[in-house]
């Protein structure tokens, strides 16, 4: 019995010993592997466990190797197996919201009370709706730039030679030497180490912060600073500490406050920046820049300061608050300014050490992955600085004009003027509301102001001024603000025609909220 | 018998009479001896075109470059770089060009245009990626090994005896290093190396060919030297799909009319202060273009994404997005604060799994149903060319009822029959669509984006996007470059209607113009009153003829470059009727050397070359945005080039048959028609 079973497993064993030595050969010949084979030998003499462990170890590591990096969210606690069918009939059950819910009654009125300009904007635009001209208090264009017919020659010229749009992105052939030559004007204008150009003024601010804050930075913000600051910060998911509106003991409060709590953690050096604005968006407060710098110095934070409002419009000859507060640009880290507001043209710049704008180039979002600005807007805005350079007197008409405002608004009985008497918006709120501008409870009725706001704009429109809102997405933004009336002052008018239209706003509000009483 | 100077009757200024004629008189008349002296000249150029760049031009006719319109058309110093600035053929007398060769190529051969249609017949599938041979993944992942580690020696080194250059690295006086050197390794230490290859400062018009200024590095790329001359290059890198990229013609002559009539800015936001007409007429426009209610138009096209999305989606909404989608849908969805799933690029199983397990689950830890269900693809894939599955999508949104947004950035102009993009390429109607992003950057030599839906919808989103209250409203030039090119592809129906004297009042009441049209078939022609009337196009552009040629030749030149660089042996990806066509390259090193020796060719030619962050680390590639103002004989100087780099750089790792240069550029008709 025994016997047999030898004999029928004889070729077998064979068979194995045979394979076996023909495996050990050609494992012989594979370049290295006596090393591996010996290493074997002694470690297995030493500690066969050794051996076992080793092997172990390899499996695991091919394990982790070939498991997938994405771990499946079926593996976290919470998923619930379904069978296909009840996964069909879930399907099926499930009914979504409308994508968009319609507007409301308000936003409605709101949105079609927005009058549409025929044939070009400018100090006295033509109305669609009426076929009339009206007194323009509401677009930005404070120089007076607007329809300026150098301008349009320059950038008819350029048409002619560039075509309209860029085609790519600026690491894509979307670079222009008008591009580089604006950035440079920018950065001398202001007297910055270099520049960088984006193409939407809103979306730089919004790109510049998350290029240099990253998640663990400490970033100190206004707490009214405008939509695409708050946009920005909130993608960078950096630590953010709001301080008081334009209050600058309480931005001095907050820098204490971050220093002690780092040395308490003892933490890491974090990079921390202050965020604000030149002249505020929402209201036209102007920052204390001196100050400030010295805050900045003092315990060390770099300084993203945005002037959309300031540049162009403030100063000598409009290089914003730096000039207007004799401060050297080379003071702010990062200057972001807007190129469609003050040059009354499109985009926006950040200006800077060659580090701050380079880093940018990879780093900035909208930068990298936009096309770069059309080539007839950027030697427009080259244009307009050449403009500010040598006719300094629009800013001192401007301020004039600014003045006249101011003037007749400060008699108008029943709003509060708001910010400071060189910003060239001009805010204005309903009396009845607390001086400051965030909001104390309880809640005033935010709504109906904001009505009473809008009839006063459509009145003046009718008469023959255009005014606006200072418009806010009330729900998304970070602070729910007072509604204001925002009028932008305009060099392009005369002192007569600028009285004339202040007194019909000043009319028009004392005619609605007499209605109202 | 029409002379190939002849211009349309209808064109408004007179002054480009003069300066077409000036062109042709130089290319028909007097073509022999400019046309010989400038091959000599080009010769000689190319001969000593490597040492000294500064050779004189020949065929300068006016060196100033801001001087006066009269002479712009020829305004740069050129010569005939092979065919760069004049045709290589001279046209015959019947042949008629509206258009400067430099910006858009003449090519009258009518067999070189397709159609670019999808065949109802055959099923979408999926591209296959090819694999690469293993030796050169590992030798990519080796020259990144190198790379690494030569990059963390020379830190190491660096920030003990060269300090100067890392004072933005290292803490100084009690700040923080303005970027973290390990952030910013890769940019430092990979990039920079071959930063010569981006960020290429031009100048002109990005059109057939582009002017590059000469640069060269004596510090190994951190501070660039210009030589003060400039190249004249063959353009196969710029979003210039349909050729509207041009400073001539009849779309430019419209622009300046309207920065005449309008000036250059808006001044102010759409909300603001900032609403113009020229906004509810391109408006109006783009809706009737893509074939649905309402649009809205946005200044950029980067923000039309970062802006809207989070005016569509908020917390409690689930958003089912691409994995290679753009960095702006990124941005977008990442400010909405909804929840994001990715599903695997194009994979349609994966998404249908995906969508049946986020259902039955809805949202993680209450498991309450989700708000609603937005799925974001891109029509053509910005770096890999391929092509959404829309048919298929729609099928699922039958059956899972999620709302779709679909990016058309890319495709919209440079696909379908009529230029209207992946729907009309599919034969899907527009409005079973949700939502219709596009830009005016790539087809319409334009800036900005738009998005088209249903006017409850756009309207929404005019008033609660970002961009209406916060951002600066699109200039009227740039509004005009939309107009008149939308207009161009559509074609301006002729018997102009009894004019509607006002044509809209109120942002509300500006869409009864579109309403009464709703009942018109999709990819129609636009009324001439949906275009202003100072508008006044050629002929050839208003009765669309002229955009039909391009799409058509478009769609030739995309299919004829994909399937010579297959035929070549190439590794390539995407559809073959995109236009954008990558050639995978794989190994660091030798994508900058490709970029570079397609520069310093006799025709130079400027490439993309994209790695990563933007691709999968190994797959580096060469990225190819064929356009329409590409002619045939250009792909074929691609395509020859392209060969000889191919064989030198080791690069042809294809399956399939091969055939030589020449038998593909014989056979190129049968091939485009055959792929």
């Amino acid at each position: 019995m025994s016997d047999t079973s030898s004999s029928t497993l004889e070729p077998l064993l064979t068979f194995l010993a045979y394979s076996f030595s023909k495996l050990e050969s050609t494992f012989y010949k594979v370049p290295g592997s006596a090393v591996v084979a010996r290493y074997v030998k002694s470690s297995h003499q030493n500690d066969p466990g050794r051996t076992v462990l080793e092997l172990i170890l390899v499996i695991f590591a091919i394990r982790t190797l070939l498991q997938s990096r994405t771990r499946e969210d079926k593996q976290a606690k919470n998923f619930i197996e379904f069978s296909e069918k009840e996964v069909d009939e879930l399907v099926d059950e499930w009914t979504p919201d409308a994508l968009v819910q319609p507007l409301s009654e308000w936003e409605q009125r709101d949105f079609s009370s927005v009058p549409i300009i025929t044939g070009p904007n400018g100090p006295k635009p033509t109305l669609q709706s009426t076929g009339k001209t009206v007194l323009n208090l509401a677009s930005f264009n404070f120089v007076g730039l607007a329809g300026s017919e150098h301008i349009k020659e320059k950038a008819i010229e350029t048409l002619r030679k560039y075509g309209l749009g860029s085609c790519g992105p600026p690491g894509f052939y979307g670079t222009i030497d008008v591009h580089l030559d604006l950035e440079r004007a920018i950065a001398k204008f202001l007297g910055a180490e270099s520049s960088i150009l984006y193409s939407q003024g809103f979306s730089t601010i919004s790109s510049v912060i998350p290029a240099f804050c990253k998640r663990g930075d400490i970033v100190v913000a206004d707490r009214s600073v405008n939509f695409a600051i708050q946009k920005g910060i909130q993608i960078s998911r950096s630590t953010v500490r709001w301080y008081d509106h334009n209050d600058l003991q309480s931005l001095e409060d907050a820098l204490i406050s971050v220093e002690k709590e780092r040395k308490n953690r003892k933490g890491p050096l974090t990079r921390r920046f202050i965020v604000t604005e030149g002249i505020f968006e929402r209201d036209g407060e102007m920052v204390d820049l001196p100050k400030l710098i010295e805050l900045k110095l003092k315990y060390k934070y770099r300084l993203i300061l945005d002037e959309s409002i300031s540049f162009g419009t403030v100063g000598r000859t409009g290089r914003g608050l730096t000039e207007l507060y004799n401060v050297p640009a080379s003071q702010i880290d990062m200057l972001v300014g807007s190129v469609s507001n003050g040059l009354c043209s499109s985009g926006g710049f950040c200006a800077g050490t060659s580090f701050v704008t380079e880093h940018q180039r990879i780093n900035g979002t909208s930068f990298v992955f936009s096309a770069s600005m059309p080539a007839l807007l950027a030697t427009s805005a080259s244009e307009a600085i050449s403009y500010l350079q040598n006719t300094p007197s629009v800013l001192v008409t401007l301020q004039e004009n600014i003045r006249v405002i101011r003037a007749v608004l400060e008699r108008t009985e029943g709003i509060t003027l708001l910010g400071h008497r060189a910003s060239p918006i001009i805010h204005f709120c309903l009396r009845s509301m607390p001086q400051t501008l965030t909001v104390t409870p309880p809640t005033p009725d935010h709504d109906a102001e904001e009505r009473t706001l809008q009839d006063i704009v459509d009145d003046a429109l009718e008469n023959g001024v255009f005014i606006t809102r200072g418009k806010h997405l009330r729900n998304q933004e970070m602070i729910d603000s007072r509604p204001t009336i925002r009028i932008a002052a305009t060099a392009a008018l005369s002192k007569k025609d600028v009285e004339k239209a202040a007194g019909i706003v000043k009319a028009s509000i004392v005619r609605v909220l007499g209605k109202r009483r | 018998m029409p002379s190939p100077i002849a211009l349309n009757p209808p064109s408004p200024a007179p002054s480009i009479f003069k300066k077409k004629k000036s062109l042709g008189q130089l290319s028909s008349v007097a073509a022999a001896a400019s046309y010989f002296s400038a091959v000599h000249e080009a010769d000689a150029r190319a001969r000593s075109h490597d040492t000294s760049p500064t050779s004189t031009p020949p065929l300068s006719l006016s060196s100033s470059v801001t001087g006066s319109s009269e002479d712009t058309v020829l305004h740069e110093s050129d010569d005939n770089c092979n065919g760069l600035t004049y045709p290589l053929t001279p046209p015959t007398s019947e042949q008629v060009f509206n258009t400067v060769h430099t910006e858009f190529g003449h090519c009258a051969n009518e067999n070189y245009r397709c159609i670019s249609q999808h065949n109802p017949e055959i099923p979408v599938t999926e591209h296959e990626i090819e694999e690469p041979p293993y030796y050169i993944l590992i030798t990519t992942y080796i020259s990144y090994l190198v790379l690494i580690v030569f990059g963390h020696i020379r830190d190491f080194f660096g920030k003990r005896f060269a300090k100067q250059y890392f004072t933005h690295l290292m803490p100084y006086d009690g700040y923080a290093p303005l970027n973290s050197d390990f952030d910013s390794f890769y940019t430092r230490r990979l990039k920079r190396r071959m930063d010569d290859c981006f960020s290429h400062p031009v100048t002109g018009v990005a059109g057939r060919t582009i002017l590059v200024y000469d640069r060269y590095s004596e510090d190994c790329n951190y501070t660039q030297v210009y030589s003060g001359t400039k190249t004249r290059a063959l353009n196969i890198s710029s979003y210039n799909y349909l050729g509207f990229a041009q400073a001539r013609g009849g779309c430019a002559d419209a622009v300046e009319e309207s920065i005449k009539r309008y000036g250059i800015s808006t001044c102010g936001t759409r909300l603001e202060g900032g609403s113009n007409e020229l906004h509810v007429t391109a408006e109006a426009l783009v809706a009737r273009f893509v074939g649905q209610e309402d649009s809205l138009i946005s200044s950029m096209g980067f923000a039309t994404n970062s802006t809207f999305i989070p005016a569509l989606v908020g917390k409690g909404s689930l958003v089912i997005s691409d994995e290679l989608n753009h960095a702006s849908i990124r941005v977008g969805v990442r400010t909405s604060g909804a929840q994001v799933r990715m599903f695997k690029h194009n994979d349609m199983d994966s998404l249908e799994s995906l969508l049946r397990e986020v259902i039955s689950q809805g949202q993680p830890k209450s498991h309450r149903p989700w708000k609603k269900i937005l799925l974001l693809v891109e029509g053509l894939y910005s770096m890999e060319g391929s092509l959404v599955n829309l048919p298929k999508i729609i099928e699922l949104k039958k059956k899972y009822k999620f709302y779709l947004f679909v990016d058309e950035a890319h495709s919209i102009g440079a696909l379908g029959p009529h230029g209207r993009g992946v729907c009309d390429y599919f034969n899907v109607p527009p409005r079973s669509v949700d939502v219709l992003m596009g830009t005016f950057t790539k087809s319409f030599g334009a800036a900005g984006g738009y998005i088209a839906g249903p006017k409850s919808l756009i309207d929404a989103l005019r008033v609660r996007g970002h961009t209406g209250m916060y951002a600066e409203a699109m200039s009227p030039p740039v509004l005009t470059q939309v107009i008149a090119s939308m207009a161009s592809i559509m074609g301006v129906a002729s018997p102009p209607l009894p004019t509607k004297a006002t044509l809209t009042l109120s942002p509300s009441s500006s869409m009864s113009t579109l309403r009464s049209s709703e009942g018109e078939v999709h990819p129609g022609m636009a009324p001439a009153s949906a275009i202003p009337s100072w508008v006044s196009l050629p002929s050839f552009l208003s009765d669309g003829s002229e955009a039909r040629m391009r799409i058509r030749r478009l769609a030739f030149n995309s299919r004829y470059l994909h399937a010579g660089l297959k035929k070549l042996g190439f590794i390539t990806y995407g559809h073959p009727f995109s236009p954008i066509v990558p050639l995978l390259i794989y190994n660091p090193g030798k994508m900058a050397t490709f970029a570079r020796m397609m520069r310093a060719r006799q025709t130079p030619i400027v490439v993309v070359v994209v790695a990563y962050p933007a691709t999968p680390l190994v797959t580096s590639r060469v990225r190819f945005c064929v356009s329409a103002s590409h002619t045939k004989d250009d792909i074929d100087t691609i395509l020859e080039a392209c060969d000889e780099l191919g064989d030198a750089l080791d690069l042809k790792h294809g399956y399939g048959e091969r055939w030589p240069f020449e038998e593909i550029i014989k056979r190129s008709v049968e091939l485009v028609n055959n792929v």
